[in-house]
C-alpha cells in the first residue's frame, strides 16, 4: 500500500513524514505512533470528526504509524494526511501519488491554516512533489515559484479530487509588483545628523552593525527607522530564506522584497531573541534575517541576553539545541543599537549638566562588554540638534531616501561582482581570509592601518571589521582600490568605540 | 422475583423488540461471564453490538443513561473483548446503551445510545 506524505518541521526545513493507517475490527479507537506531539496526538478526534462531516464513519481499530519513528512530529498539519490515510485505508479514496499534504482540520472538515507551508512546498519542488495546501495559505504557496500546489478548503473537496470526481485548479505564481513601501520617515525630513545618516548609508551598502549614543530626544530611533527605507530590496535568493522563517511561525509573507525591520524592547527574554522553547521555534534575531535588528535602550537589555547575541553576529547563523532536538537558524542580521551615554542621559552635551557620578557612568558604561564592542562596525554619535535647528521650518537639505538606496544598491552590485563566485553577497559576511585576499588594499593605506592598529590596540576580528567598513566606502565611491581616505573614514567609525564615552 | 428484577427483564425483552425494528439482529441475550454479563448481542450493518439495558421508573432522579459510570463501561468492553476472543469475530464491534423510562401507567419509552465508549474507555 502506498503511503500517505505529510510533513514536520526541523528548524526552517521540512521533513517528509510517511502516514501508514492500518484499520483492523474492534472496539473504535485510533492509535498513533511515531514519536507525536500533543497537537498530532489530539488530531484523531478532529480527523474522526471531519471523516464523519463527509460521510465516512470509521469503525474499529484505527493504527497510524508516522514514519520515521525517531523523528518527533509535531503540529497539527499532520490531521490532513492522517485523515486522508484513514479514508484510503477504508477504500474510500485513492492514495495520492508523488503528493505532499498539509494543513489542520476543523471538525466539519474544513482545512484550516497550517505553519511551514513554505518549508514544505520548497522540500515538495526538491522532491518533484505536487503539494496539497490549506486555501487560508495560498499567497505563501504561490510565492515559492515553480510549485504544483494545489490549495483545499476542505476535506471532502480533496477526497473527490482523489477520487477523480472533480479537480482542483492549481495555485498560480504570484505576480510582483516589485514595488517597496515608502521611506517612513524619509532621509530628507530628518534634519542635520549629516554623520550618522552618512553611516547608515555604510550600514545598508555593506550590511555592517551600526552603535548609536546619544542623548534622549536627539533622534536615535527616528534615524534608525530611516535605514528601512535605505535599504535594498532582497534578491530572489534571500527573499526565500525571509520567507521561509516566517511561514515557520505562520506569520503572513508581507511585502516579499522589503527587508524585515525587528524592533525588539528590552524586556524580551533571550529565547524570545534567539529562538528555543519546549518546541524549537526561530526568534526575532531570525525574524531579521537578511534585515535589521534593532536594539533601543541597548544598555537596558539583559546581559545574558546580549552575550547571547555575539556568536549569531560573527556566524550568521544560531544553533538552538534543546533536549528535544538542535537546530540551526539563519540569523545575518544587520544590528543597530542605540544607547544614552549615561544614566541620566546628557553626558557630553553642549548645554545640559550630566548629572551622573562618576561610578555610575562607569556602572552604566560596564554594561556593554568588549566582546559586543569589537563586533560592532560603525560608532555613531548622535547630538542633540540645536534649538535653532529644530525650529528651523526650511526642509532639511539632504538627499532623500531613495536617491541614498540607489547609491546603496549599486554598492550591493559591485559587492555582489566581487564575492559571487564564494557564494557571498555583501562585505560584511565575507569571511576574513578572502576578505584579506581581494581587499585590494594600497599600499600607503596599509603602513596607515600598522600605524592606527597600534595606537587603537585594534583586535584582529576589529582590523577585519574596519577593512570590511573600508571596502564599503570605497563600493559606495565606485572605487575598485580601497585607499587611505576610505580606511580613515572606516577608522574614524571605528574610533567612537573607545572616545564617544568621552566625547 | 423481586420487582426491580421483573421490571429489569421486562425491559430488557422491550429493548430486543424495538432494536429488531431498527434493523439490529439480535444473536444472543444475556451472555455471562467471570467479568460481567452483556444483556443483549446484536449484529447490525456489519457490526458486533454490545447492548446495556437500563431500565428506570419515572421519578427517580437520574435518568437510566447516566447510571452507567466508567467502571460499568469498563466492564463491558471486558466481556466484549471476551466474547469476540471466544467466537472469533474479526470485525468492528461497539457498546450501544438502552435507556428504558417507565411511567406510572407502565409504558415504557425507549432511547438508544450508540457507541458509548468513545474518548471514555482506552483499551
Amino acid at each position: 500500500m502506498r503511503p500517505v506524505i505529510g510533513v514536520t518541521l526541523h528548524g526552517v526545513e521540512a521533513r517528509k513524514v510517511e502516514v501508514e493507517v492500518e484499520i483492523t475490527g474492534g472496539l473504535f479507537s485510533i492509535s498513533i505512533v511515531g514519536l507525536p506531539d500533543t497537537a498530532v496526538r489530539e488530531a484523531k478526534e478532529r480527523v474522526r470528526a471531519a471523516l464523519r462531516s463527509v460521510g465516512l464513519n470509521v469503525r474499529g481499530r484505527v493504527a497510524i504509524n508516522l514514519a520515521p519513528a525517531d523523528l518527533p512530529k509535531e503540529g497539527a498539519l499532520l490531521d490532513l494526511p492522517m485523515a486522508v490515510g484513514i479514508a484510503v485505508a477504508m477504500g474510500e479514496a485513492k492514495p495520492p501519488e508523488r503528493a505532499i499534504l498539509m494543513g489542520e482540520l476543523a471538525l466539519d472538515g474544513r482545512v484550516r491554516k497550517a505553519r511551514g507551508v513554505v518549508p514544505a512546498a520548497v522540500l515538495a519542488l526538491k522532491e518533484r512533489f505536487k503539494i496539497f495546501v490549506p486555501k487560508e495559505n495560498i499567497g505563501e504557496v504561490s510565492l515559492v515559484k515553480g510549485v504544483e500546489a494545489y490549495a483545499v478548503e476542505s476535506l471532502g473537496e480533496l477526497l473527490a479530487h482523489l477520487r477523480g470526481d472533480m479537480a482542483l485548479k492549481r495555485v498560480e505564481e504570484y505576480q510582483e509588483t516589485g514595488e517597496l513601501p515608502k521611506a517612513d520617515p524619509d532621509l530628507s525630513e530628518i534634519k542635520g545628523h549629516t554623520q550618522a545618516k552618512r553611516a547608515l548609508e555604510i550600514a545598508a551598502a555593506g550590511h555592517h552593525n551600526v552603535f548609536m549614543i546619544g542623548s534622549p530626544g536627539s533622534g536615535k530611533t527616528m534615524l534608525a527607522k530611516a535605514l528601512r527605507g535605505i535599504l535594498p530590496p532582497l534578491s530572489d535568493q534571500e527573499a526565500m530564506d525571509v520567507l521561509l522563517i516566517k511561514s515557520t511561525l505562520g506569520l503572513p509573507p508581507g511585502n516579499i522584497r522589503e527587508r524585515p525591520f525587528r524592533i525588539v524592547h528590552h524586556t524580551a527574554s533571550t529565547v524570545a531573541v534567539c529562538g528555543g522553547g519546549p518546541n524549537l521555534r526561530p526568534g526575532e534575531i531570525s525574524l531579521a534575517h537578511r534585515g535589521v535588528l534593532f536594539l533601543d535602550e541597548f544598555t537596558e537589555f539583559r546581559r545574558e541576553l546580549v552575550e547571547a547575541l555575539r556568536q549569531p553576529l560573527e556566524d550568521g547563523a544560531i544553533v538552538v539545541s534543546r533536549a528535544s532536538g538542535s537546530v540551526s537558524y539563519p540569523a545575518r542580521v544587520l544590528l543597530v543599537a542605540a544607547c544614552n551615554p549615561c544614566p541620566c542621559g546628557y553626558l557630553g552635551d553642549p548645554i545640559r549638566q550630566c548629572r551622573c557620578s562618576a561610578s555610575a557612568i562607569e556602572r552604566y558604561q560596564r554594561k556593554i562588554s568588549g566582546p559586543i564592542v569589537d563586533r560592532m562596525d560603525l560608532y555613531v554619535s548622535v547630538p542633540r540638534l540645536s534649538p535653532q535647528e529644530l525650529v528651523s521650518i526650511n526642509p532639511a537639505d539632504s538627499t532623500d531616501s531613495a536617491t541614498v538606496r540607489q547609491r546603496v544598491i549599486k554598492a550591493r552590485t559591485l559587492q555582489l561582482a566581487r564575492w559571487e563566485k564564494w557564494g557571498y553577497s555583501c562585505n560584511a559576511e565575507v569571511p576574513e581570509k578572502i576578505l584579506r585576499k581581494h581587499l585590494s588594499l594600497s599600499g600607503d593605506a596599509l603602513t596607515f592601518l600598522e600605524k592606527m592598529a597600534g595606537k587603537l590596540q585594534l583586535t584582529g576580528r576589529g582590523i577585519t571589521r574596519i577593512l570590511r567598513v573600508a571596502r564599503t566606502i570605497a563600493d559606495l565611491d565606485g572605487s575598485s582600490d580601497v585607499g587611505i581616505g576610505h580606511l580613515s573614514e572606516a577608522l574614524a567609525y571605528r574610533k567612537g568605540a573607545s572616545m564617544l564615552w568621552m566625547s | 422475583m423481586s420487582g426491580h428484577l421483573k421490571l429489569g427483564s421486562a425491559g430488557e425483552d422491550f429493548a430486543c423488540r424495538k432494536l429488531e425494528e431498527m434493523g439490529y439482529e439480535i444473536i444472543s441475550r444475556n451472555e455471562r461471564f467471570k467479568a460481567g454479563e452483556i444483556d443483549i448481542v446484536a449484529m447490525e450493518s456489519g457490526e458486533l453490538a454490545f447492548v446495556e439495558v437500563r431500565t428506570r421508573s419515572i421519578g427517580v432522579m437520574s435518568p437510566p443513561e447516566a447510571t452507567v459510570g466508567p467502571r460499568k463501561l469498563r466492564k463491558l468492553v471486558k466481556c466484549g473483548q471476551i466474547y469476540v476472543e471466544n467466537t472469533g469475530w474479526e470485525g468492528p464491534w461497539r457498546v450501544d446503551i438502552a435507556a428504558i423510562t417507565v411511567d406510572k401507567k407502565g409504558s415504557m419509552k425507549f432511547e438508544l445510545f450508540k457507541d458509548v465508549t468513545v474518548g471514555l474507555v482506552e483499551l
